[in-house]
């Protein structure tokens, strides 16, 4: 787990690389990889690489990066891990590779080497890299399929820039730092900034579960090697294989292959623990797979004690249960506003959430953790977000002529003007402001300006361009490519980062979706009863029985902030974060 | 000792499960102490194997579920048996017959889910003890039953004798135009209710494989139609040839045709035709997600894939086709006929006694 930065001057007429500037990237993602760093200058001036790194496998400073291989010909930096680096390992082995360390990394080199850009479809893992290739003067560049890690690129059309980053971009110096209305828009409609839009105009998302080249005419087309839309498509015609054995029975067999997996590490890993199902389900399987459960922490604040927020009770209760080494880590208010002015500085991207994910993180740092395991993504793979039983109602209803025009709800306009469809209906199920609200905050202009590029719609609807076929896979995909990368992913590597926490996350796994999806098109939204009971022995009732209340900080109460039309006014946090990261 | 087995097929029977009740008779009727073996089968659909001596095989059982009842009841009231063996969850409501607790064989998909009959859910709580073909078909019958008893690992056994590396059978060359050609092979049932098999995925990939690479899917069934279709809409119709059913005395040439073994399948409870093919010394790939991982040792005799990834299956079958030589993997003597025997005798000691 690192940050990493490349600068390609690849067009003739660009200057040669500015070292500083290079180091001057790679620096500001210091909290990201604090056990080393290192940087890389081609003789010929034209690429510089950099490098933190959080070591995690191969302590040693063979793992090191950049790293260069055996010929010296390929230089990578890469940021992530690659959980099946064993098995390939042995492939390539067995095809007459020769290893020089026991790191992941030195494996991609290798892999590049055998396989070229097919390689990414054999990586297990959260990943982003870039290789030089000397041979033919080309840099690769491959993010993982769910963009668990992020990359972020800006082209002046000579030189190419890429960091872990877009702060780090920043620092360089070399990027205008011009505002982007899209990415600003995005923000506001959905709380969190759209891929491939940042706030800065210059400055671009690799797309997630893509690859490309960066060669002397610069980057070319990216090719995709991951869609969520598409395999839950093609499960669709895999009923008799998702109907094939007991469901609990193979759900567990696959997440335990998937957290086997996560758990490859050298470095103790810890969990996050909350009283929901997937997180709780995960310890339950990490103590039965390993004989021992890992040590877990949960938040607790005081203005949640005695309500349903409050998990730490129920979560100190299963911990003990299974006797894992537990922490139940109080959070003031006061404490909260002492963090605000470092949590801003390293948010990279402004966003409505990440402040849970940012305390419990720093939690787990303080128990000198350096990995630790979450249940992100559960709520997308199993269909227990509300969004799936509420957007095919919002469809039904917004097509009904009239019938809005009786809701109480404050949506009601909303459901009228764009729940016709699936993507109008995830808009207003999962948006923050209504696009026609957007002038009131932005100014009519900017606002204007933002839409037009940002095309919301247009943006949720392609990614059904491929459809799924049943409204489990629509609203997954949806789930897992908008809301889930954009803010929870996002969130989760900034705010665990900034306290050099890597937060591995067994549910949102390719493998893993690959396996499961045909038992999930069977099974829709019963898949998390089936997740629950896949542990031995299975949750406790207490736990499975407990309303869904999503994991939350008590914001309004710490902020005072004023009211705006939401429950959690959330729209004005917003506003407040925007005022501070968003240029 | 008297032993009754109550099976689906045997001896005259066709598929993996009609070849393991025979090699278990064998092996039972090798044991000293077994004066006689009893065979109950529901179904016989060709020319019998030789039966072993003192082995009464009860053909008048397989002409239809009224004669079964009929032959298992007559078996009961001639003869008290020491020991009741049930070679299939379906025919446990009638081992019941036999008022003892029986030894339950489990071989695969029909025991990794709860059963249609709610009896025979039930009836699992009382045997004696659970064979399986493999730790898979174990583990995931525990899964969902909770059975609490005595469980036995038993994987199927290949006689060498039978395969062994040959030349090319020229005649099956010419047959299937393959002269020249470089041989993925799958051998097994090809119906709709069984579109786990792995045939799709092989399909799928063989577009981005070398032109003189063909795929060779051997079998009958249902589905061979949809499975044209699909290799006629991927443009690898001209290197995909259906064999069609094949007969048990062409195994081995067939077998013996195939550069690469190759069945990514996601439901064979063990999968005896990974045993078969590397007897024949062709390299062999199956998934890791069903009981091929046991077959092939977890990878020690061979590859194993992620049958969900197409790329791994890719990867796997070049790396298959650049092996030089063929060979029959040492650790393949694991699952000899003698090894077998020793794990039927351990077996049945252990709960007679």
């Amino acid at each position: 787990m690192c940050g990493i930065s490349a600068v390609f001057a690849y067009h003739p007429d660009a200057p040669p690389v500015d070292r500083d500037e290079v180091e001057a990237i790679t620096q500001r993602m210091y909290p990201r990889g604090p056990d080393a760093g290192g940087t890389w200058f081609s003789d010929d001036g034209r690429v510089g690489l950099g490098s933190r790194r959080l070591a995690i496998i191969d302590l040693t400073p063979d793992g090191i990066q950049p790293m260069t291989d055996v010929s010296g010909q390929l230089v990578i930096v890469f940021n992530g891990e690659i959980y099946n680096h064993h098995d390939l390992r042995k492939r390539l082995e067995r095809n007459g590779a020769r290893f020089r360390s026991h790191s992941d990394t030195e494996v991609l080199l290798e892999m590049y080497k055998h396989d070229g850009p097919a390689m990414v479809d054999l990586l297990r893992g959260m990943y982003a890299f870039t290789i030089l290739d000397k041979r033919d003067g080309r840099l690769f560049v491959a993010r993982d399929p769910y963009g668990i890690k992020p990359l972020y690129i800006a082209d002046d059309g000579r030189t190419v820039r890429i960091a872990s980053q877009v702060k780090a971009l920043l620092a360089g110096g070399r990027i205008s730092r011009a505002s982007d209305p899209a990415g600003v828009a995005g923000f506001f409609v959905t709380g969190s900034v759209p891929e491939p839009f940042t706030t800065f105009a210059a400055i671009r998302a690799v797309e997630a579960g893509s690859c490309f080249f960066v060669d002397a005419s610069g980057p070319t087309a990216a090719s995709c090697h991951y869609s969520i839309a598409e395999i839950y498509q093609r499960a669709r015609s895999q009923e008799a294989v998702g109907t094939l054995v007991d469901p609990a029975t193979l759900l567990g067999e696959f997440v335990h292959e998937s957290l086997a997996y996560h758990l490859v590490s050298d470095v103790p890993v810890g969990a996050f623990l909350s009283a929901g199902i997937d997180s709780t389900t995960l310890v339950a399987l990490i103590a039965e797979a390993r004989r021992e459960p890992p040590r877990t922490v949960t938040l607790s604040f005081e203005e949640f004690r005695g309500r349903e927020q409050d998990e730490a009770p129920l979560a100190a209760r299963f911990a003990a249960e299974i006797g894992a080494q537990h922490t139940t880590r109080i959070v003031t208010r006061e404490e909260f506003l002492a963090d605000m002015p470092r949590f801003f500085d390293q948010m990279d991207q402004p966003t409505i959430d990440g402040t849970n994910t940012w305390f419990v993180s720093k939690a787990t740092a303080e128990q000198k953790l350096k990995v630790a395991i979450s249940g992100l993504g559960g709520d997308e793979l199993f269909g227990s977000y509300p969004s799936f039983r509420e957007l095919p109602r919002i469809v039904r209803l917004a097509r009904v002529p009239f019938a809005t025009r009786l809701l109480r709800n404050p949506k009601a306009k909303s459901i009228a003007r764009y729940g016709r469809s699936l993507a109008g209906a995830y808009l207003v199920k999962r948006g923050l402001f209504m696009p026609e609200e957007l002038s009131l905050v932005l100014g009519d202009e900017a606002a204007r300006e933002g839409l037009e590029r940002l095309n919301i719609i247009e943006r949720i609807r392609g990614v059904l361009d491929v459809d799924p076929g049943t409204d489990f896979g629509r609203i997954a995909a949806l789930e897992s490519t908008l809301y889930m990368r954009n803010q929870l992913l996002r969130d989760t590597d900034w705010a665990s980062m900034a306290h050099s926490l890597e937060v591995r996350t067994p549910l949102v796994d390719a493998f893993l979706l690959r396996q499961l999806a045909p038992l999930l098109v069977v099974g829709g939204s019963k898949s998390k009863d089936h997740f629950a009971g896949s542990a031995r022995p299975p949750l406790p009732d207490y736990l499975r029985n407990r309303r869904k209340t999503g994991f939350s900080v008590p914001l309004k109460e710490w902020l005072n902030l004023p009211p705006d039309g939401t429950t959690t006014r959330m729209r004005s946090w917003a506003r407040h974060v925007f005022e501070r990261v968003g240029s | 000792m008297k032993i009754l087995l109550l099976c689906t097929d045997a001896y005259g029977g066709h598929g993996g499960i009609a070849l393991f009740n025979r090699e278990l008779v064998s092996a039972l009727a090798e044991l000293p102490e077994v004066e006689q073996i009893v065979v109950v089968p529901r179904i016989i659909v060709h020319e019998r194997e030789p039966i072993p001596d003192h082995v009464q095989f009860v053909f008048a059982a397989a002409r239809g579920r009224v004669s079964y009842l009929r032959a298992l009841l007559r078996v009961l009231r001639e003869t008290k048996f020491d020991l009741v063996i049930c070679g299939h969850v379906n025919l446990l409501p009638l081992a019941r017959l036999a008022r003892q607790q029986p030894l339950l064989i489990t071989h695969g998909i029909e025991a990794w889910k709860p059963l249609r009959d709610p009896l025979s859910n039930r009836l699992i709580h009382h045997v004696r003890g659970v064979v399986s073909v493999s730790a898979l078909t174990r583990d995931r019958l525990l899964s969902w039953s909770h059975f609490a008893g005595e469980t036995f690992v038993l994987p199927n056994a290949v006689r060498r004798e039978r395969y062994g590396i040959r030349p090319k059978n020229q005649a099956l060359v010419e047959r299937y135009m393959l002269e020249g050609k470089r041989v993925l092979l799958t051998l097994g049932r090809i119906v709709a209710a069984e579109r786990y098999k792995g045939f799709d995925e092989v399909l799928e990939v063989l577009p981005q494989l070398d032109r003189d690479v063909v795929y060779v899917v051997a079998g009958r069934g249902s589905d061979v139609d949809r499975l044209a279709q699909k290799a006629r809409d991927l443009g690898v119709a001209d290197r995909t040839i259906f064999t069609g059913f094949i007969e048990e005395r062409e195994k081995a040439d067939l077998y013996n045709l195939a550069d690469v073994y190759v069945m990514p399948s996601r439901g064979e409870g063990f999968g005896f035709v990974f045993l078969e093919a590397m007897a024949c010394g062709v390299p062999v790939i199956a998934s890791c997600h069903d009981g091929g991982r046991e077959a092939l040792r977890g990878g020690e005799l061979g590859t194993l894939v992620d049958p969900s990834n197409l790329a791994a299956i890719r990867v796997a079958i070049i790396d298959a086709l650049a092996q030089k030589e063929r060979q029959v993997p040492e650790g393949l003597s694991f699952f000899a006929f003698e090894r077998f025997s020793e794990r039927v005798h351990a077996i049945v000691r252990r709960v007679t006694s």
